[in-house]
């Protein structure tokens, strides 16, 4: 859904884990442009209500990018930067809670 | 709830408003903290400027102008913690408490004066499909521009209405994938309201010179734009596959699978409202803004500068951000004159370059009626899932205000805490109702205003 120009700047990479398969991404990215990234929108998250949502803002305002980060649940995916070794899980369940 | 920390002066945000404001402290001796949930200073615009992803060209000039402002923040005496959102603020009679996590866990700060520089977000729009995958809004792709690098794979569908709109639409026109075609929901007549607001026009020339070369390279490249779409509809099974929209007396559809839309930006309230400043509706911004006097003060011991305060752009965020600053520092007699020239060259500058803004909100005025005007099944608060239709239904059944209809509905009580449905609940009993938006008001705010995990909240609960 989203490709890396060919003019941006060389950046470094880290290794995450999403869903338990390996991945390099450039390192300035946050944990939500990763999955949009290596995924599309597709399936970033199941709603409570049933329906598949993804990223709208990424600037912290709109919850719709909670995701798992190293176990943590309901994370907000567009504040955290991936990091080495992270494993992220997406909420594909359809249960969330309001925390 | 965790360490207890002291400071003269703090700052939330390191935008140009924070950014500039810090530097003029520490100019005077003044060490701040700044508090920002950004990895790295910059704010909204100079975003991942420390280390910049894509050059000048791509970006436009205004990007790069930010570097000036970046080196002197990071060479500035200034105790600056990226990664920390302040969650929590109360005003008290010796000062402000704040609560604030960072990576390290959940700390309680108490300060002397506070510094509000949070910014804005993108306003929110409701249209039926707005929810889902597939529609972002146009900053949160200037985001994945600024940080990756990235672009769409496939030419997206442009939507809606501002400056932030075309500037999207022309960085990725430069990077080699130029929209299908944008949908302006401003009508083509507005592009010509310069003709009418002639001071303005000729103080914020700059402004409307980049605007139309911009459009004018959008042209060039062959991008369609068509002026005045009066309605939206997104639709797609698990995802955005076709766009419609009402334009010159008919519906249209156009195949796509990225639609980006903007319709320009509003004070992030949360923090604010959470320490009791009010806010009032401003009819040319078309959104609340928080109640500030001539200095910027917001009410005792707190400042607001920036965006936050009004939506102004960031030369003009840098400008409040330093007069703040010279209005918190308490004047000592041997520099009272050289303070007072500062201050009003900067207030000289910041007038001229605000003479544009009501041109610029008159020319990109939204149509106060669009929420009213949509279907029932259209999301208004899409953490709840809480449709127009049920919104209306409980005003029939006797909502009268913001926080009942929250009440009835859950409205506004999922995790964005109503920061994506607040104003169009405004707006929505505005309509109705027949009253003025700042008679409806808005949702009572209450802390936490960023959302916390669990493990944060167990080790303040057992902290305390
Ligand atoms: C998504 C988006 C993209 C934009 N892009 C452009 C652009 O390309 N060009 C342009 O001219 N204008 C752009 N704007 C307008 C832009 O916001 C302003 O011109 C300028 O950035 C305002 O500066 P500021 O310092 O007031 O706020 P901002 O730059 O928004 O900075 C506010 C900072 O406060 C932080 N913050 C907020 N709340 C908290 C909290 N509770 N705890 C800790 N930190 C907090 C935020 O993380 C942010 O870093 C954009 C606006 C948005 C919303
Ligand atoms: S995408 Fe909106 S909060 Fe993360």
């Amino acid at each position: 859904m989203f490709q890396r120009i060919a003019e941006s700047s060389v950046i470094d990479g880290v290794d995450i884990q999403l869903d338990g398969e390996i991945y390099h991404i450039p390192v300035t990215l946050s944990v939500a442009a990763a999955v949009l990234f290596i995924k599309g929108d597709e399936e970033y998250r199941r709603h409570v209500d049933g329906h598949a949502r993804a990223p709208f803002c990424l600037m912290g305002c709109c919850h719709e990018c909670l995701i798992t980060i190293d176990g943590e649940p309901n994370r907000r995916g567009c504040l955290v930067s991936v990091a080495e070794g992270m494993s992220i899980e997406r909420q594909l369940e359809g249960s969330q809670d309001d925390g | 709830m965790g360490e207890l920390c002291q400071a003269e002066i703090a700052i939330i945000g390191a935008g140009p408003a924070g950014m500039a404001a810090a530097i003029r402290l520490a100019q005077a001796g003044i060490r701040p903290v700044v508090f920002d949930m950004g990895n790295a200073p910059g704010g909204q615009i100079y975003r991942q400027l420390n280390a910049p992803v894509i050059g000048e060209t791509l970006s436009g000039t205004d990007y790069y102008r930010g570097r000036r402002l970046l080196r002197d923040f990071s060479r500035a005496d200034i105790d600056y913690r990226p990664r920390s959102q302040v969650w929590w603020g109360q005003c008290e009679s010796d000062g402000v408490s704040l609560g604030v996590v960072d990576s390290a866990g959940a700390s309680r700060w108490h300060v002397h004066r506070l510094l509000l520089a949070t910014g804005s977000m993108e306003r929110s729009w409701p249209f039926p499909g707005w929810q889902l995958p597939g529609l972002m809004q146009a900053g949160a792709a200037q985001i994945l521009f600024k940080e990756g690098g990235l672009v769409p794979e496939a030419s997206p569908v442009l939507a809606g209405s501002g400056p932030l709109l075309y500037l999207l639409a022309w960085q990725y026109c430069r990077a080699g994938c130029a929209p299908q075609r944008i949908l302006d929901t401003t009508p083509a007549s507005r592009y010509r309201l310069p003709l009418r607001y002639l001071r303005g026009a000729w103080k914020g020339r700059h402004y409307l010179m980049k605007g139309s070369r911009m459009m004018l390279a959008l042209k060039r490249a062959g991008v369609p734009i068509h002026h005045g779409v009066e309605a939206l509809e997104a639709t797609g099974r698990n995802r955005v596959e076709r766009v419609h929209y009402y334009w010159r007396g008919h519906w249209h559809d156009q195949d796509t699978s990225l639609v980006l839309t903007h319709f320009g930006v509003v004070p992030e309230p949360q923090l604010g409202r959470a320490i009791g400043i009010p806010y009032d509706w401003h009819e040319g911004q078309q959104g609340f803004l928080p109640v500030r006097n001539a200095s910027l003060q917001a009410r005792d011991r707190v400042w607001i500068a920036g965006d936050g305060g009004g939506i102004g752009g960031a030369l003009n965020a840098e400008r409040e951000g330093r007069l703040a600053a010279l209005s918190m520092l308490t004047v000592s007699a041997n520099d009272v004159a050289d303070r007072e020239r500062e201050r009003r060259r900067l207030e000289h500058r910041r007038a001229t370059d605000l003479a544009v803004r009501p041109l610029l909100e008159a020319m990109f005025r939204l149509p106060s009626h669009w929420l009213s005007e949509q279907p029932d099944t259209t999301l208004v608060c899409r953490c709840e899932s809480v449709s127009l239709g049920e919104l209306r239904r409980a005003i029939e059944q006797g909502a009268v205000g913001p926080n009942q209809l929250k009440a009835f509905t859950r409205c506004g009580m999922g995790p964005c805490q109503g920061r994506e449905c607040g104003e169009s609940v405004t707006r929505l009993l505005s309509t109705v109702q027949a009253r003025p938006p700042q008679e409806v008001g808005y949702y009572q705010v209450r802390p936490p205003v960023q959302a916390l995990s669990l493990g944060e909240l167990a080790a303040m609960a057992t902290d305390a």
